[in-house]
């Protein structure tokens, strides 16, 4: 059986407390209103430490390991050879700022900044080279007032006279530093990969007795980009902890 | 000869102008130089003190750049907005509805191909006809064009004329929207107009004479207190009439954007869109005088007779801001239920306040 839908009665003490509600509701809201907006160019938020906004880049700290390449999930890393090492640069067209690549470079050479307003004037300049991620971008400001959200009940907007720092020191993550080592040395077939691929030149090889083949890695040399081992075709070389090394690294092979 | 006349002139308009004791001496000053004190004494003679002045175009001009910015500021603190603040800032932005009358000036005004050419630019600017004529007849105590005894039929009659000149606006654009707002103008017109002239009529019934002087003479409590149901029934027809928001219909802008006046560009847009804001004012000042006792109110010295017109005009712009801020509280009603609205407890809610005028008349005539 089919329901008919029929209209709601007319009752007069409702809609009179309706029409009443309205307009108390109405005049609290014109006497204190409750408007959350931020005057953006004169007020900024307060952003968090770890806010993901553009990325810079530490020079002296890369290692040139390319993981922050390898994370990528937009690919938006191109390494660029400078000085005969690769560095990375970020092109802003495809990159997502999801900060993968802020999160796995094991030096922090990476670093993240609260600067999210930046005006790129064409396409072209939006693929950023690693000298110009290096010092952080010019910023126009014209903001005189920090405000800050506190959602622990309603929200409260603290607005204070603070002028807030963009670019933010953040502490180095604790990461194991890793080196090199050759944990099977009767693998290796002295293909020579590992020493052409090793940016900081750690490893060597010697003919010994016209027959053997020894290769040393130089542990105070190596920075950890365990590039080597990715280049390594017979899994000779593994990550070991620098704090728990007891090898002394030469290695021999037939 | 010439200077005599002018000499005549001067004496006449002089004789009957504007006393303010806080610019006598500029005035006296000003009435010496030769030409200047003809221009002076023209604005300031009382008819066309009340007609250029106050309440008449400056005040109109004021009462428009400010309610439309209020208008938008106040909808944007319920809104949870900010509403107009780019331009100067320090103020909140009250300049907005100048700037965007100057921006309007700039602009080309578009005649499209369709239209009525003649009738299209014509109909906003005669419009000021019916909106101008009743402020001859409004008076602001001793600052007054017109006495006559029949002054509030009169200028109800004329602003009554007003959706006539909205309705020739719709029919000249030749657009459907236009159409179809116009004719929604015209069912809203019978919708509204019937009611509101009973509610005017029945305090005219109350105070005996359809003069404003009587009318406020006679106001021993405010005119809202002593029949409550016409103002209210007045109220909800000065919303119809300029077609606010709870029956914004004729122009529903989601609907048929802006209906009538949606063919506008440049300065002809601005003067249409000012039509309703300017009714407003004309029906707001007629309300003061009804039930809010009009122009009386504490006195100051120094002020004169512009006492009397400033009370008038600050009363009248209350009553506008509070009919304004509505536009927050309601939402559109459909035409068919502003009709069913009309015609019936309107209608018969201002029937009762004729009954209850009726009744405080013969009672204090018994």
């Amino acid at each position: 059986m089919a329901k008919s839908v029929k209209s709601p009665k007319m009752n007069l003490i409702r809609s009179v407390f309706g029409h009443l509600n309205a307009i108390i509701e109405v005049t609290k809201e014109v006497v204190m209103p409750s408007t959350i907006t931020i005057h953006y160019p004169r007020e900024r938020r307060k952003l968090p430490d770890n806010f993901r906004g553009l990325i810079l880049f530490d020079k002296n700290a890369c290692i040139n390991c390319f993981r922050c390449s390898h994370i990528c999930p937009a690919n938006a890393i191109q390494m660029y050879i400078r000085e005969n090492k690769y560095y990375p640069g970020i092109d802003y067209t495809k990159c997502i700022l999801c900060h993968f690549c802020v999160d796995s470079c094991p030096t922090s050479a990476l670093k993240p900044s609260k600067i999210h307003d930046v005006v790129f004037k064409s396409l072209d300049n939006m693929v950023v080279k690693p000298e110009d991620m290096i010092n952080e971008p010019k910023v126009l400001r014209e903001d005189y007032i920090t405000v800050e959200y506190d959602f622990d009940e309603d929200l409260i907007m603290r607005r204070s006279k603070v002028k807030e720092k963009l670019v933010v020191e953040i502490d180095k993550p604790v990461r194991p530093d890793f080196v090199a080592g050759a944990a099977n040395p009767e693998n290796c077939i002295a293909c020579r990969f590992c020493v052409n691929s090793c940016p900081q030149n750690a490893i060597s090889f010697k003919l010994e007795d016209q027959q053997t083949m020894v290769f040393s890695i130089d542990i105070d040399k190596c920075t950890g980009c365990l590039i080597c081992i990715r280049k390594c075709p017979t899994e000779t070389l593994k990550a070991f902890r620098r704090d728990k090394i007891e090898l002394e690294g030469n290695y021999e092979r037939r | 000869m010439f200077e005599g006349v002018i000499a005549y002139l001067v004496s006449y308009f002089s004789s009957n102008i504007v006393n303010i004791p806080l610019i006598e001496p500029i005035i006296d000053f000003l009435l010496k130089i030769p030409i200047i004190n003809l221009i002076v004494s023209i604005i300031l003679w009382r008819p066309a003190f009340a007609i250029l002045i106050v309440p008449g175009l400056l005040a109109i001009v004021i009462v428009l750049l400010f309610i439309i910015w209020f208008e938008r500021k106040i909808t944007a603190r319920v809104q949870w907005r900010v509403g107009p603040k780019e331009v100067s800032r320090h103020t909140g932005g009250v300049v907005q509805a100048m700037a965007d009358m100057i921006r309007y000036l700039f602009q080309e005004i578009i005649i499209h191909r369709d239209s009525h050419a003649i009738y299209f630019i014509q109909f906003p600017i005669l419009s000021f006809i019916p909106i101008l004529l009743p402020i001859l007849l409004i008076p602001a105590g001793p600052i007054y064009a017109i006495k006559s005894d029949y002054a509030i039929p009169i200028i109800v009659a004329l602003s009554a004329l007003i959706p006539l000149f909205i309705m020739g606006i719709g029919w000249s654009a030749n657009n459907r929207y236009a159409y179809i707002g116009a004719i929604r103008e015209a069912f809203m017109y019978f919708a509204y107009e019937i009611p509101f002239i009973i509610a005017v009529l029945s305090m005219v019934l109350l105070y005996g004479s359809g003069n404003p002087f009587v009318v406020v003479e006679k106001q021993t409590l405010p005119g809202f207190l002593l029949n409550p149901i016409a103002f209210i029934v007045y109220l909800i027809g000065i919303l119809m009439a300029t077609s606010r928001l709870p029956f914004e219909i004729p122009e529903a802008d989601q609907e048929i954007a802006f209906g009538p006046f949606v063919e506008y560009s440049g300065i002809i847009f601005g003067l249409v869109m000012g039509i309703a804001y300017e009714k407003m004012y004309i029906l707001s000042l007629l309300a003061t005088i009804l039930f809010f006792k009009g122009w009386e109110g504490p006195i100051i010295p120094i002020l004169g007779d512009l006492n009397y017109a400033i009370w008038l005009f600050v009363k009248s712009v209350i009553l506008m801001c509070i009919l304004v801020l509505v536009r927050s509280i309601y939402a559109r009603y459909r035409l068919d239920q502003a009709l069913k609205l009309g015609w019936s407890s309107i209608l018969a809610f201002s029937i009762f306040g004729l009954f209850l005028s009726m009744g405080w008349y013969l009672w204090q005539n018994l």
